[in-house]
């Protein structure tokens, strides 16, 4: 699908309609597949990937809870509704643990609040219709908050009992100053978590994104930050900021304002493609801003590719190339450095390769292997958290830099993990903070996806900066086995040894192949 | 020890005449000396109009809504024709709301303030709207509600659809103490091939038919009036016919779980009698003509 916006309309957002379609309608996505990336390329081409049931399911998420309503929390001068019983809200308690230990020295905003309310919807809302709840919550939030955007997040019940969300938002509008957003992320709509986040930018697009009044050359959209950590923000800030250009991040810790202005930007940048996808097509088709979807900014290469793509769009072509060559002689020789001792390691061994599996999301499965491959470490096997016809391009495009390699992709399930890790046995396997459920070996566990709010120097993983730090923290990672040895020396194995010997992890799934 | 109370649930597609059997069993049965409970199952809460002159009567949702916990059952149960307790569950305005999850709300609320211990009935009827479209319609078939189940169906194909639809729900619910299925109350009779159709489907289904009801203008005279054709026209030949089905109703032990028709099953079997029901048409409006 889309490279560029050059074929951005491959794909038309309809932004008539209340909402976006699923993943699952409008390309394929699933989050249940195993095989060599060679064939789920093969299926995706062919339109043949399905996302099936599994006969056994481990946690899970849904569109509305895994992350969207955190992402949302963090609007600045907005308050959200979780338009739904009370338990449907609990995710965005988490807002402030998981952000909290940002010190606002290091850019966070010294306005921290939650505005938060729920219809706390019960019995006789199921019954008769809860429209009369919604309308009174919309007033309560611009009472107590004074926002500048209303967000009302639906939810499975809103959903099954066919809530007409709209003709509430149009009924009370007129009477509030907020912009009042509809999110449809009823979470029996899909399995995909991406498909709720499509529904926050349908949202947007529709509601929130101004027409341009100028257009701001030197502003740069990028969506997503926090899929990366704080420090990959300030670390794009500074490159960017080098080149004389200004980010527009969205949509954490942005403010209404910044998302009115989306269209006046000279370009939407990815960090992570198939979140920015959506979005980015809108603000092309609707208001004429261009964008690109690959690489990410990850790894030295991706890097200087990315920044690029943007001076392109932005007339920056000579300072691009000014920029990178100072950067480059900053961090070329520590990532060497970094290398270099992967490559002493990898000696020591009788030069066995060491051998990384990735998790990833789908973003991250396209841009992290060449990453992988210049710190001179090789992934055989990736996983995954979804995947779709959206990538199709770049993972081709993947296969072609690093050779094929095993994919395993699920959401989060902990027993295919394990038994990807038990199978191919890699040095170090990458995870994800809250995981949904442990599981331990041999060798090495660490994060791949850095814990959000953590500000440290070492969670960095974006551009030059983020090479290195990340690099430093995958070596000391693999050294250091003790958590993994300790657990696997005083408990036990959460599933069956059956189960890790059957060839196909997934033979409780029903085949779409 | 409480005595058995026989509760029954009778479905059917909407429109068959399935409250004006229902509540003429009701009549017929209360007629006889029995204590007899109505309880109408649908958002449209007219089951009970001919037991009470015509009148609707305030439902158990709409009275939930005004104040939960004050609520008492002399709230909602009204004394309708000879002392039949009436009552109806009531639902949402049209095209807001879950309708189904109202009866489960209203029933659940009748079950938790032991109305049928207070009120102390020999039989409790639930008159539940047409097809079992979601599990809130099911509710009435489902563990511990009815033990029998009836449906009034006519020759009709949409009203056998319901039928099949409602044997669908008590197979899928027999397996977990759910209500089994007494009998198909055969509605609107006029012609032999419409006996012949039901007839036919029955078998198909292994299920049985509880009784024939002919189409008559008594009925609808009754109805007009806002009556019960047992207490608007006692004497009639009608009255008898309901009066007979009530008894044997009442008496009727038979329960059992019907084999519904897979959907091609049931198109390819309608269309087996096609031929018939065009006749059948064209008889119905020519008895219609005025």
């Amino acid at each position: 699908m889309a490279k560029n916006e050059l074929d951005s309309e491959d794909y038309i957002v309809e932004l008539d309609k209340n909402t976006c379609p699923t993943r699952e309608q409008r390309a394929n996505g699933t989050n249940v597949y195993f095989g060599k990336a060679t064939e789920l390329l093969e299926d995706a081409k062919k339109g043949n990937l399905k996302c099936t049931e599994r006969g056994f399911q481990q946690s899970g998420g849904c569109i509305l809870n895994f992350y969207l309503s955190v992402r949302v929390s963090t609007i600045r001068d907005a308050a959200i509704i979780f338009n739904g019983p009370v338990g449907c809200s609990h995710a965005a308690l988490g807002y402030k643990e998981l952000y909290g230990a940002i010190p606002e020295s290091l850019g966070k905003p010294t306005n921290y609040n939650l505005n938060w309310l729920t219809t706390n919807l019960g019995e006789d809302d199921v019954v008769f219709g809860a429209k009369d709840k919604l309308i009174e919550a919309i007033k309560e939030a611009e009472k107590r908050y004074s926002p500048k955007a209303i967000f009302i997040l639906t939810t499975c019940v809103t959903g099954i009992i066919g809530e007409d969300i709209e003709a509430a938002v149009n009924e009370i509008q007129p009477d509030i100053k907020a912009t009042v957003v509809p999110i449809h992320c009823e979470g029996v709509r899909s399995k995909i978590m991406q498909t709720g986040y499509d529904a926050f930018w349908h949202g947007v697009l529709k509601y929130l994104v101004k027409k341009p009044e100028k257009k701001q050359k030197d502003l740069v959209n990028i969506a997503s930050m926090l899929s990366y950590a704080w420090q990959d923000r300030i670390e794009i800030e500074r490159l960017l900021g080098k080149l004389g250009l200004r980010v527009n991040f969205i949509p954490e810790f942005a403010s209404v304002e910044d998302f009115e202005q989306l269209s006046e930007a000279a370009v939407t940048a990815p960090i992570c493609p198939t979140y920015t996808d959506y979005l980015s097509r809108g603000l092309h088709q609707y208001h004429d801003v261009p964008f690109f979807m690959y690489p990410s900014p990850i790894g030295i290469k991706n890097t200087d590719a990315w920044l690029r793509e943007i001076a392109k769009y932005t007339g920056k072509e000579e300072e691009v190339e000014k920029l990178i060559a100072e950067e480059h002689k900053k961090w070329v020789p520590k990532l060497k450095e970094i290398r270099d001792k992967f490559k002493a390691i990898e000696i020591e061994r009788d030069g066995e390769k060491i051998d990384v599996l990735g998790s990833l999301g789908q973003g991250r499965l396209v841009t992290q292997l060449p990453y992988f491959d210049e710190l001179g470490v090789r992934s055989t096997s990736a996983m995954a958290q979804d995947f779709d016809n959206i990538l199709i391009d770049e993972l081709e495009d993947v296969i072609e830099k690093v050779g094929d390699f095993n994919v395993m992709v699920n959401t989060f399930q902990a027993a295919e993990q394990l038994h990807i890790t038990e199978h191919t046995k890699p040095d170090m396997a990458l995870t994800c903070p809250f995981q949904g459920g442990a599981w331990k070996r041999e060798g090495s566990v660490s994060r791949l996806h850095s814990l959000r709010g953590d500000p440290r120097k070492w969670s960095g993983q974006a551009g030059y900066a983020g090479a290195i730090s990340y690099g430093n923290f995958l070596l000391q990672a693999l050294k250091n086995e003790s958590l993994q040895r300790l657990s696997k020396e005083n408990t036990g194995v959460s599933v069956k040894q059956w189960y890790l010997d059957q060839d196909d992890p997934l033979y409780f799934a029903e085949k779409g192949k | 020890m409480t005595k058995k109370i026989k509760e029954i649930a009778i479905y059917g597609k909407g429109g068959i005449g399935k409250s004006t059997t229902t509540s003429n069993i009701s009549a017929a049965l209360s007629d006889a000396g029995y204590n007899v409970m109505q309880v109408g199952c649908d958002p449209k809460s007219d089951s009970t109009n001919t037991l009470t002159g015509g009148k609707s009567i305030p439902t158990v949702l709409d009275s939930l809504r005004k104040g939960r916990g004050a609520l008492k059952v002399e709230d909602v149960i009204f004394e309708g024709f000879n002392g039949i307790h009436c009552v109806e569950a009531g639902g949402p305005e049209p095209g807001v709301g879950c309708a189904g999850r109202g009866i489960i709300t209203a029933v659940e609320f009748l079950k938790q303030e032991n109305v049928y211990e207070e009120y102390s009935p020999d039989i409790v009827l639930y008159d539940v709207l047409g097809d079992v479209v979601c599990g809130g319609f099911a509710m009435p078939i489902r563990e511990g509600v009815a033990d029998q189940v009836y449906t009034v169906s006519s020759a009709d194909f949409m009203a056998i659809y319901a039928a099949n639809n409602l044997f669908k729900g008590i197979k899928k619910y027999s397996t977990g103490g759910g209500a089994l299925f007494s009998g198909l109350i055969a509605n609107s009779i006029t012609f032999g091939a419409q006996k012949e159709i039901l007839e036919d489907f029955t078998k198909q289904t292994k299920s049985t038919i509880a009784g024939f009801v002919p189409r008559s203008l008594t009925v609808t005279q009754a109805e007009l009036s806002g009556k019960t054709t047992i207490e608007a026209s006692p004497d009639s030949e009608q009255a008898d016919v309901y009066r007979k089905l009530a008894k044997d109703i009442y008496n009727n032990k038979e329960e059992y779980v019907p084999s519904p028709l897979e959907s091609d099953e049931l198109k390819d079997w309608a269309e087996s009698w096609s031929d018939k029901l065009l006749d059948l048409k064209k008889q119905e409006e020519g008895d219609f003509k005025i």
